[in-house]
């Protein structure tokens, strides 16, 4: 068995993880993605035997698929202008048809790409969420102004808006940025109709919640941190990366559980990171699910959570085991030992520059 | 910045201050490279829980 990581090696979790797996003596091949270089192109023969290589790697019965962060298709620049947008869809579809076709291998796949691709939508989430039986606000997703206004003339209730996707703003020569970020909106402070047209968005009843929930989910393993900020802000990521937020390990309510597990089930999900509120009552509202979310940095608050070891123990383990993580973890090295090296330059440095991020827009 | 014809999000966003970012980004070499969000000012990138490419356009 090898764990091939779907994402470029200097990716902030792949890094760590292989660095962790190849100590303990297990084999992990990286893949970024389909490119025209010699380590992006791959090859599908169905030929009696199907075989699938990606970069110089073999995809073979057993192995274990993490698809972690591929880079999007990346088609060769010299090909003619006239050809780029036939190359660049061919590039796209080919993609699709290895990343679907992994699951037809006898091999497991961190998550099912079908699954991944259904479940990132958060409409279907928060849906099948409500179907397993965990609590979910109230939400609008809609560009429809006279659907908005309706939304926001519920009574006694308050909402929150927020993007689909994360985005910053970044001014013309200058370091200074806006980030996306749940915020608390009144009916007073809609703007007129046109700029609800500017962009889709999601309202969501306001959950009146005391502190915020990150689980982590692991085949039949979950593991929940409770997230204070000591400023209670609506959106604990930015304070997390002030340093403002603590994490601390809760256990889960059963019925919590229940719904969590059943969810993992119906969407095919086998990891993830969810995030929840806990109400004044001890209530947990579902909030959304990242299903390659990031999970590394709750070792960082937390040097007890370990999640570093029992990602490993998870991606060694026979999949669907329901043998404890814990029981295996110390075959692994920790996140704070990764950390150590990389301080003293004895590994590589995480994070390359991108050509273009899709997260990022400069401003006047 | 002209706040007509911005998004609404736009208009949510949470401010950081360039001593902000510094102070973010100057952290995370050491303890912050792998908090659920947070832009890297030097590489010019947005790193969190959700990506373009994880499950491709």
């Amino acid at each position: 068995m090898k764990l091939i990581v779907l994402a470029p090696e200097d990716d902030n979790h792949t890094a760590p993880i292989k660095w962790a797996m190849e100590k303990a003596g297990q084999k992990v091949v990286c893949w970024a993605g389909l490119s025209w270089t010699d380590e992006g192109q791959s090859s599908l023969l169905m030929n009696g035997d199907d075989t699938l290589t990606l970069g110089g790697h073999s995809v073979d019965a057993g192995d274990v698929i993490w698809i972690r962060r591929p880079e999007p298709p990346v088609p060769n620049p010299k090909v003619s202008e006239a050809d780029k947008k036939f190359a660049s869809l061919e590039y796209r579809c080919f993609y699709h048809s290895i990343a679907y076709f992994f699951e037809t291998l006898p091999v497991w796949c961190i998550n099912r790409y079908s699954a991944a691709r259904v479940m990132i939508q958060k409409a279907v989430q928060m849906q099948l969420a409500r179907k397993c039986g965990l609590k979910t606000p109230a939400t609008l997703m809609s560009n429809n102004p006279a659907m908005v206004r309706e939304f926001f003339a519920r009574e006694n209730a308050r909402t929150i808006c927020k993007g689909f996707t994360p985005h910053v703003w970044q001014k013309e020569g200058k370091m200074s940025v806006a980030i996306t970020e749940t915020f608390e909106l009144t009916s007073d402070q809609l703007p007129n109709d046109e700029v609800l047209t500017y962009a889709p968005a999601i309202y969501q009843e306001r959950v009146p919640k005391e502190y915020d929930i990150r689980m982590v989910l692991m085949g039949n393993h979950i593991y929940s941190y409770a997230l204070k900020n000591k400023k209670q802000a609506l959106d604990w990521r930015q304070d997390a990366g002030l340093g403002h937020v603590t994490a601390e390990l809760v256990p889960t309510p059963p019925d919590v559980e229940k719904g969590v597990l059943e969810f993992a089930r119906q969407s095919g999900l086998c990891f993830g990171s969810l995030d929840f509120g806990v109400d004044a009552q001890g209530k947990w509202w579902f909030l959304e699910i990242n299903e390659q979310g990031q999970f590394l940095w709750i070792d960082q608050f937390n040097r007890e959570a370990r999640l570093l070891e029992k990602f490993c123990a998870f991606v060694t383990a026979p999949q669907g085991s329901t043998l404890p993580l814990e029981a295996r973890q110390d075959l692994f090295p920790s996140l704070e030992e990764y950390e150590e090296l990389l301080k003293k330059e004895q590994v590589p440095p995480v994070g390359r520059p991108r050509q273009e991020d899709p997260f990022l827009s400069m401003e006047a | 910045m002209d706040q007509d014809n911005r998004v609404l999000t736009r208009r949510g966003a949470r401010e950081l201050s360039e001593q902000e970012v510094e102070s973010v980004t100057g952290a995370f070499k050491t303890r912050r490279t792998l908090t659920p969000c947070f832009v890297d000012s030097k590489q010019q990138f947005l790193n969190g829980d959700q990506a373009i490419g994880e499950c491709g356009p």
